[in-house]
């Protein structure tokens, strides 16, 4: 073998000069083509000019908006929390907590000794970290307006907000009496007005970044915010993800919801 | 394994080489001229698949930039063009319903806020991932006044099913009717 | 002679086995979300059933097909026992570990994230190791073909590698390149974020990688069916392969064309340039070459068959042909279904037409009626073929043989037609549900109701298939005749280096790659601000 596999790769080879040279052609042709004929055909002056029609077609990146008027900057403040997956990760997880649950006396009035209210306020217990974090920036910036928790948040920083988120999310959540079997709105929403099941967010089978837990919360409290979300009156959601979803449900179907995570609450 | 040398004369293994060189040429010609359909297309019609590759931070569009909400819909531009942005999310596009106007040179701008999506507007041929990342550029023109479905089609996790936006295509001067009124549209409830 | 049957019965029934799983949850999900069940209430459950469907078809049963075939070639081909027996039963082990590590997390929803992984979605990272470790044993199947060929070759200097071995082999080193692709996806980017190491991940970049592997492992899943074309069928029904060389040519290039093409699944991603789309699109035209080969030559050798019978004429030597043949009957149908597929493809590969169907229903028409139709069919009749040989049984069930693949033909048509109109309505892919009351949708009802009953003659083609397989084990014992490879018109005596190795051809198939992906490739892994947080599922509830 080893004194044949010269012949092999040489040029007296026929086998080797023709499959070598054709696939050759065959790639310099759709290169040129590729890269340069077609799109010199392309109405953008970014694919004008050899260098630039090479660099456009290979992909490198560049700006490809050309004059544009520019952005509408919001009426509103909308919320400017960033969200990622390790957001509330630091160093001491336990100190944070504990630093949490020191400044989550101020607290316990409206949301409960352990997190768990008594009253027509969300339960935090248990609740997804990321989220509460979120509605305490936004509680903070404006983007969320509420007469109660804008003083509450006030003078807090940026680590006493994740300490706190830490604290309630290290506590064990409410028990959710006995769920009732899901409305349709609720286990298959309705996809052509673009509602999709509740739990593919809100956890149950998936929970996505910065969604709420929302079993059981208030009756009062999830009617409130869904129909703030179909008015647009509340609009932190991001990219209006959730104003989306509102907007688009009928009276019932919100009653259904609300119905379905309040539980008996 | 055994060698059966053929009892056969020489030539008809010739033969038989000579018409499979003839058929291996006609193959290659077939294949040349679908390739030759499409430069022609490609350089008739300047069509081409998405080209403009261009990166953006996912987890920052609504804070700044062109995709922040209140900057998302069709927008006009000084030449009469439109733009239209548009951001895929678990499990929406925002907007979730797009207008724009017939017979007007388009440039959609779409990217993604989480995972991958894909949009496809029913009717036409436009077709486009939508990545987080990367912004999805391309041009385009509708032809007439018409509703349109648009889904998102690629897996985007259990919501999936439920991820469909609306386009309308209106006539040019009711367009323009309405961009008289705001500078970015959509016709969201 | 084959003699480690056990090894190859093995490696068939357990392929056969879980492609009996994965057969019945896709009837499912076409059912669930016809107009003839009611929106399933939990979704999820619809794509953890894809996930594992696509897992087991896609990855694991024809894998374990060509495993079991390249070990029954690799014996019966080159006449002598297989090196490294052990090391075969410690890759199908690494399946069956891979596999379960695979297939468990999904069924409990923390993997729903199909088959193709789509990060920035990140499931269980148990999910990705599975198919990591599947992988892992099917290039210890690469790896041994190499091993005999090169010890064979050591005792038979310069004589002609037999056709089935020299495709065999050119299989088991595309797989091998292949999936590399995926490979580098799964360790370098998915599993780093599934671990807990890191939490972003360029999503562009994995799917430019994973179209490495995407559509050049449909060329592997094809490889034993194009082996049975050219090595089974004329000999089962009485003729001669036409030509031995342009069997070899064919496969040569499907090893050179099949992996730099698989871009075109990209075209309408926004992270990859035109330029290489165009000359992936241009490759993908030069790939149907060695399929048209095929045709051509297997055609031939087809009507030899029917002239050796008696049959005249331009066309009348179609009467001669031994219809009720099982093996001449899967050719038949496979060649049909392949015409199809292949028809529907050279859309699919066009720059600019694809736009019209890009992830709609019409590519999971295509590529049913590609892998599903064309290939599997030759998989039952391989079956058909080895299993006297492997059972030392007969084989006795020729009538419920042919209703079987006539089944299959029938139904693959009627679940794949239906979808590719879908397609060109506008029907996404994937979805657990639709409203086919919405205006817009309704005509798109009726194709999934077609789709389903063309679902349930597949479901039932299967189960005579497993009859068929089951009774031979427990029929009359016989002493089969030595098994045989078709014989060619013109069998070589000597063959030029270039067809009597693979070396050319691999050298070829790398450079190719390294032309048509390097670049992209290089410069997304370069490009760290389109580097976006991974999107965990199921993790937390």
């Amino acid at each position: 073998m080893n004194s044949e596999r010269p012949r092999l790769i040489s040029l007296r080879n026929p086998w080797f000069t023709a499959s070598v040279g054709g696939t050759l052609v065959v790639l310099l042709f759709s290169m040129f083509v590729g890269f340069i004929w077609l799109p010199s055909a392309q109405n953008d002056a970014l694919f004008k000019g050899l260098l630039d029609s090479i660099c456009s077609a290979a992909g490198v990146p560049r700006a490809w908006l050309s004059e544009t008027s520019p952005p509408v900057t919001p009426q509103q403040p909308v919320s400017s929390v960033v969200l990622t997956p390790e957001m509330l990760i630091g160093p001491d997880t336990r100190g944070s907590i504990g630093r949490g649950a020191t400044l989550a006396l101020r607290c316990t009035m409206c949301h409960g000794a352990r997190g768990v209210s008594a009253a027509n306020t969300p339960n935090l217990a248990g609740q997804y970290g990321p989220s509460i974090y979120k509605e305490l920036r936004d509680f903070q910036s404006g983007a969320r307006t509420s007469a109660v928790m804008a003083p509450m948040v006030v003078g807090l920083g940026d680590q006493d907000l994740r300490d706190l988120s830490n604290y309630y999310a290290s506590l064990p959540r409410a028990n959710s009496t006995s769920a009732p079997s899901a409305p349709d709105i609720v286990a298959t929403g309705a996809p052509m007005r673009n509602i999709a099941p509740c739990g593919s967010c809100h956890g149950g089978m998936v929970n996505k970044l910065g969604a709420p837990w929302l079993s059981p919360q208030p009756r009062s409290y999830l009617k409130d915010q869904l129909e703030a979300f179909a008015q647009g009156t509340r609009h932190n959601d991001i990219s209006a993800q959730m104003r989306n979803i509102a907007r688009n449900m009928t009276p019932d179907e919100i009653d259904a919801s609300v119905g379905y995570y309040a539980g008996n609450k | 394994m055994a060698q059966v040398s053929s009892a056969d004369p020489h030539d008809s293994a010739e033969q038989a080489a000579r018409i499979e060189k003839r058929w291996a040429i006609v193959i290659v010609g077939i294949m040349a001229l679908l390739v030759a359909v499409t430069i022609f297309t490609g350089l008739h019609w300047a069509m081409m698949p998405p080209s403009r590759v261009e990166t953006i931070d996912p987890s920052t569009l609504h804070v700044s930039g062109e995709f922040v909400e209140s900057n998302l819909g069709s927008a006009v531009e000084a030449n009469g063009s439109v733009t239209v942005r548009i951001i895929g999310q678990q499990y929406s596009f925002t907007p979730q319903c797009i207008v724009v106007p017939a017979k007007t040179p388009i440039v959609f701008r779409v990217t993604s806020a989480d995972v991958v999506h894909g949009m496809l507007i029913t009717g036409t041929n436009i077709n486009s991932m939508v990545e987080p990342g990367y912004i999805a550029t391309f041009k385009t023109e509708f032809d007439q006044p018409g509703n349109h479905l648009m889904p998102c089609h690629e897996f985007c996790g259990v919501g999936h099913e439920a991820m469909w936006a609306n386009v309308k295509v209106v006539d040019k001067d009711v367009f323009a009717k309405m961009a008289a009124n705001t500078r970015r549209l959509s016709c969201d409830l | 002679m084959i003699s480690n049957k056990r090894l190859v019965l093995a490696h068939f029934w357990l392929a056969f086995g879980v492609f009996g799983l994965a057969i019945l949850l896709g009837e499912w999900q076409m059912f669930i979300r016809s107009p003839l069940h009611a929106w399933i209430r939990d979704p999820d459950l619809y794509y953890r059933s894809v996930t594992a469907h696509g897992t087991v078809m896609g990855y694991v049963f024809p894998t374990l097909i060509a495993m079991g075939l390249g070990y029954a070639i690799s014996e019966l081909a080159l006449d002598q026992p297989l090196v490294g027996r052990r090391w075969a039963w410690v890759g199908y082990a690494l399946i069956i570990i891979g596999s379960i590590a695979a297939v468990v997390p999904v069924a409990m929803g923390l993997d729903s994230v199909l088959y193709t992984f789509y990060p920035p979605m990140i499931g269980n990272a148990f999910y990705y190791i599975g198919v990591v470790l599947v992988v892992v044993g099917s290039w210890i199947w690469v790896a041994l073909m190499g091993i005999n060929l090169h010890v064979w070759k050591r005792a038979h200097p310069g004589a002609p590698v037999p056709l089935a071995m020299f495709a065999n082999v050119a299989g088991a080193y595309l797989w091998a390149w292949t999936a590399v692709g995926a490979a580098l996806e799964l360790l370098f980017q998915i599993l780093p974020v599934a671990l807990g190491f890191t939490s972003t991940i360029n999503a562009g970049l994995s799917r430019v990688l994973f179209s490495w592997t995407l559509h050049a492992i449909v060329y592997f899943w094809l490889m034993p069916t194009y082996i049975a074309f050219y090595t089974i069928v004329p000999r089962a029904i009485g003729g001669r392969l036409y030509s031995d060389t342009m069997a070899r040519i064919s496969f040569a290039l499907f090893l050179v064309f099949a992996m730099p093409i698989g871009i075109h699944h990209l075209f309408a991603d926004p992270q990859v340039g035109a330029g290489f789309k165009f000359v992936h699109s241009v490759f993908t035209a030069l790939v149907a070459v060695p399929t048209f080969l095929t045709v051509f030559t297997i055609c031939a050798s087809v009507e030899i068959a029917a002239r050796l019978r008696g049959g005249k004429g331009a066309f009348g030597w179609l009467k001669a042909l031994p219809w009720d043949n099982p093996q001449m009957l899967a050719l038949a149908f496979s060649f049909v279904l392949l015409g199809f597929g292949g028809a529907g493809g050279l859309i699919n590969m066009s720059y600019q037409l694809d736009s019209t169907i890009h992830n709609t229903q019409w590519i999971t028409g295509h590529f049913h009626l590609i892998f599903g139709g064309a290939i599997v069919i030759m998989y039952f009749a391989i079956a058909y073929d080895l299993w006297p040989h492997l059972t030392g049984r007969a084989m006795l069930d020729l009538g419920l043989i042919r209703a079987q693949l006539w089944l299959w033909f029938v139904g693959m048509i009627v679940l794949t037609f239906p979808w590719h109109y879908a397609g060109i309505l506008g029907m996404p892919r994937r979805m657990a549900y639709y409203d086919y009351t919405a205006p817009g949708m309704a005509a798109e009802g009726i194709t999934v109701v077609m789709s389903v009953i063309g679902g349930a003659l597949l479901v039932l083609s299967a189960i005579l298939f497993f009859t068929v397989l089951y009774r031979n084990h427990s029929a009359t014992r016989v002493e089969p005749a030595p098994f045989t490879f078709s014989k060619a018109v013109h069998e070589p005596t000597s063959l030029p280096l270039a067809l009597n190795g693979l070396g050319l051809w691999v050298a070829l198939m790398i450079v190719l790659t390294i032309t048509n992906y390097g670049y992209p490739i290089v410069q997304l892994i370069g490009l760290h601000n389109a580097d976006v947080p991974a999107v965990f599922v199921g993790a937390k509830r």
